[in-house]
């Protein structure tokens, strides 16, 4: 039986008209935004039932393409008892109530795994309400009655009733301090296929999308940007670009910022027109003289210098286990390195940036598709300095987001040009200013030592991670999910030359890269299969004791070893079972000893994102007539999760997810050269196509854990498993993506 | 600025914009279809794809001004109530991740069946490689052909 007990957390009422209407609230759940009293945050018709029966319930999360309108209904429906054709949604502007971690943010593939047991309760609670009241009527034991497709059940002689005929009543009802939740055996929709709630919409061109915002009065703007990275504006002569019919106004867009200073606006001139089209084409005219400050020096060749410069500096170690430097310079002992570069990477999601303000004075409206409204929100009130409170943010559905939808900076000149104006002001980012002005996958690279001992077992491991962003901090959980007895890691910020910021997946995209294709180079080199070399690095149960920190170190120094120490026993204690889960269902479907004939591979790697652990099988062909120097013919995703909600979009994230990352690998990479992002649509910065997506294979270990997240973790191990199948094929061993043709040169070093 | 007269989904237009407009910048900010969506500009990802004629064709770089007397079709008009097998079709496999190319990819695999109504794998692939799906459902389209051919011949 499971109980639970949340003090505070809901309250139901009575719904206007009749009915009933849960809230949400509780400390755990409250904004950080400051501007609220923290007890008060209270979340107002997160569920309603009407006394038809009809469900209304409140979505505070963003659907990108993830299926969150669907998922989340889908947990809080089965536990309800709740009839699915009932049950609608509504769509919630961002209230400062919200949180950011469970209701005003919507990334880290956090949703279904945040929400699962806030909605399993909320369910739970009404369907109790639901019944009791049903009881009472009927002067029976809540205990011995049924829930089903909105009907409580008398089972002794069949009556029914159903929730419309129970919901006002129920609303006056008790709110019971705990409830029972199902068993896994006895769900409904959780674990089922169902449909999505915004096909229907999407099939006959009816689902809303940020950039189909029509509001009366708008004008339509389209912004000419520095295409030099906080480059600034110096001069510009609009005189041509007036001329261009349906021009209203064109005027400059400086110094636009927020008090979060990550958020970047990058200067430009703003055309300002009767449609879309006139100020895309006015744009084009402008005469515009820009600052770039020397920026304009900067190249991605100039970047990769940089990167080796500091390949060599001794850096603070993080985290450190034994000593690491002492096994190294032991007689006998062997120590071999790699380094591993990810590129730069663009979002280059379907549906350009967009976002649609209406400042009104005193208050301000924003139509976007953000994964934050929250940021959105606070971003949009320090522009035009009004407080967060005045601020609407609708968050609208977006055609995909992968990351990018966190960056508000389209609702900020969306806004400043409104308060400017004095009108409902529409901007649409053409395609070229997507890729140009991406907040880009960072560049890192990794590189790593491995000590190996005469008797040819790893006793030390290091790492030394390089990258154009601050969000590395927690690189060394990442980076050791298996034990070595000495390890130490280290990290430096390198100065971007573009913006950076998450991209599907995040560090685990770029950290695995370099990782797993390191443990695959060293079971080659030790002679050992690599589903077996890695089983043999995580087959003991790591204990505290197990981890040993150097005697010389104090205070803090010492406090901060243990907390790693405990930090990676934490998590290698939740992930372990589930890596040796998937890698031994790999060996018992035998995928690796496939025989493979001439120029055919396969290789395998295996990451984790959160608790989520995903392995990735990938057979690819040599075949110099292709564009990439190789074909990737087949990849089988084995996934752990805990439950799958819906196994219909689980299983679509993670074909997803290979796709995204296949994009990567042989599309992938941003060029620099002169400040200027060289790539600018679609002809340049290319995706992968149907013609060129391989047989996808997906299967989830079985489990009735905690959902634990499916929109990320397929894309990492991706690039490693089909570079360890390359090497496979041919005996080269790329180091990094995006992998050319060029890079398939057979060194004779390489030869193993 | 001149008038142009156009027939969207058998309806007729006068718009009053510059001769080098595409259509896709008609359909969306004049005549307020949204179905049909900006994505590149240049034809290169497919997601503004409506029929003309009934052959697929991307209205970002379809100017206006040669447009005289020719039938339009956009997803908004593709059938009635949603049913056309292609749609129907898509909602049985229920394809859509974010759904914001889907309206171009319907568009462009509808016009594949009216010309080949049992199509290959190799036919689906060079119909469908110009329709760029970030999410990748491609998976699901081919599926989805396959089932709306399956859905026509019967």
């Amino acid at each position: 039986m499971i109980r639970t007990s949340r003090r505070n957390f809901l309250k139901v009422t009575t719904l206007a008209g009749g009915g009933l209407m849960m809230s949400i609230s509780a400390p755990g759940l409250a904004n950080l935004l400051g501007s609220n009293s923290i007890d008060l945050a209270e979340i107002n018709s997160y569920l309603t039932i009407d006394t038809k029966g009809n469900i209304v319930f409140l979505l505070t999360k963003h659907e990108m393409g993830q299926g969150s309108g669907t998922g989340l209904p889908m947990i809080l429906a089965d536990e309800l008892g709740a009839d699915w054709n009932k049950l609608s949604i509504k769509r919630s502007d961002y209230d400062s109530k919200f949180t950011s971690t469970e209701m005003g943010t919507t990334g880290g593939s956090s949703t279904i795994r945040k929400m699962w047991d806030i909605l399993r309760n909320a369910g739970a609670t009404a369907r109790e309400m639901l019944k009791q009241t049903a009881a009472n009527q009927w002067n029976v034991d809540s205990s011995e009655l049924l829930v089903e497709n909105n009907f409580v059940i008398n089972p002794e002689n069949d009556a029914r009733l159903e929730f419309g005929v129970l919901a006002s009543a129920a609303s006056k009802l008790e709110v019971p301090e705990s409830v029972e939740l199902k068993k896994p055996k006895d769900f409904v929709y959780i674990g089922k296929p169902v449909k999505n709630l915004i096909t229907h919409d999407v099939v006959i061109g009816k689902a809303n999308y940020g950039i189909n915002t029509d509001i009366e009065g708008m004008v339509y703007a389209s912004i000419e940007k520095c295409p030099v990275y906080k480059g600034k504006l110096k001069s510009f002569d609009d005189s041509e670009a007036r001329k261009v019919k349906g021009v209203i106004d064109i005027l400059e867009v400086t110094n636009v910022k927020a008090e979060n200073a990550s958020l970047h606006v990058q200067d430009g001139v703003a055309v300002i027109a009767n449609s879309t089209w006139s100020a895309f084409k006015a744009r084009k005219r402008l005469k515009i003289e820009w600052n770039f400050e020397n920026r304009n020096s900067n190249s991605l060749s100039n970047l990769k210098e940089t990167f080796t410069k500091n390949e060599s500096e001794e850096l603070e170690p993080r985290y450190m286990n034994g000593n690491l430097d002492a096994v190294k310079k032991l007689e006998g002992h062997e120590v071999y390195s790699a380094s591993y570069d990810n590129p730069y990477e663009a979002h280059a999601l379907m549906e350009p940036i967009n976002a649609t303000a209406h400042y009104k004075g005193d208050s301000c409206e924003v139509w976007v598709g953000t994964q934050s409204g929250q940021r959105a929100t606070k971003a949009v009130s320090d522009v035009i300095g009004l407080p967060v409170e005045k601020v609407t943010t609708h968050v609208l559905n977006s055609g995909g987001s992968f990351g990018r939808r966190y960056y508000v900076d389209s609702s900020m000149e969306a806004a400043y040009l409104s308060k400017k104006l004095n009108k409902p002001v529409k901007l649409t980012w053409s395609r070229e200013d997507e890729i140009a002005h991406d907040y880009f996958h960072p560049f890192q690279r990794s590189l790593h030592s491995a000590v190996i001992s005469q008797d040819k077992k790893i006793v030390g491991w290091e790492t030394k991670m390089l990258r154009t962003d601050d969000y590395a901090s927690g690189a060394e959980l990442y980076e050791i999910p298996y034990y070595f007895p000495n390890v130490k890691t280290s990290w430096k910020q390198i100065e971007s030359i573009v913006h950076t910021g998450a991209w599907r997946s995040v560090s685990e995209h770029s950290s695995c890269l370099g990782r797993e294709s390191f443990i695959d180079e060293l079971a080659i080199k030790l002679g050992e299969n690599p589903v077996d070399f890695r089983l043999g690095l995580l087959d003991k149960e790591i204990k505290l004791s197990d981890f040993k920190i150097a005697d010389d170190l104090s205070g803090e120094a010492l406090e901060r070893q243990k907390a790693f120490a405990e930090r990676i026993r934490f998590y290698r204690s939740l992930l372990q079972d589930r890596y040796v889960a998937i890698l031994k269902s790999i060996k018992e479907k035998q995928w690796l000893d496939e025989p493979t004939s001439k120029n055919k591979g396969v290789g395998l790697a295996i990451e984790s994102f959160g608790r989520t652990v995903c392995a990735h099988v990938v057979n690819i062909t040599m075949d110099d007539r292709t564009v990439n120097g190789f074909t990737v013919d087949r990849v089988r995703g084995i996934v752990h999760c805990g439950t799958v909600v819906n196994p219909h979009f689980g299983t679509g994230q993670i074909e997803g997810s290979i796709i995204y990352a296949l994009s990567a690998l042989q599309y992938g990479g941003i060029e620099v050269e002169e400040g200027r992002v060289m790539r600018s649509n679609f002809h340049d910065n290319k995706l992968l196509r149907i013609d060129e997506t391989p047989d996808i294979e997906v299967q989830f270990i079985p489990s009735n854990e905690a959902p634990s997240g499916l929109g990320e973790p397929g894309t990492p191990p991706l690039a490693p498993a089909v570079l360890n199948a390359i090497f496979n094929a041919s005996g080269i061993r790329v180091r990094k993506i995006p992998v050319l043709k060029k890079d398939l040169v057979l060194k004779s070093a390489q030869v193993s | 600025m001149a008038a142009y007269t156009l027939k969207v989904n058998n309806k007729d237009y006068t718009v009053d914009v510059d001769s080098d407009t595409p259509l896709l910048w008609v359909l969306r900010d004049e005549l307020k279809l949204y179905g049909t969506k900006y994505g590149c500009g240049i034809a290169q990802c497919g997601a503004c794809t409506i029929h003309i004629n009934k052959l697929p064709i991307r209205s970002c770089c379809f100017p206006i001004s040669k447009l005289e007397g020719k039938s339009i079709i956009t997803i908004e008009g593709l059938s009635e109530n949603g049913d056309h097998p292609v749609q129907v079709a898509w909602e049985e496999i229920d394809v859509p991740q974010c759904g914001y190319c889907q309206t171009g990819q319907i568009m462009t695999a509808s016009s594949l069946l009216e010309r080949k109504p049992n199509p290959s794998d190799a036919d689906i692939d060079r119909a469908m490689k110009g329709n760029i799906c970030r999410c990748g459902t491609y998976p699901r389209i081919k599926k989805a052909i396959k089932e709306a051919s399956k859905q026509i011949a019967s």
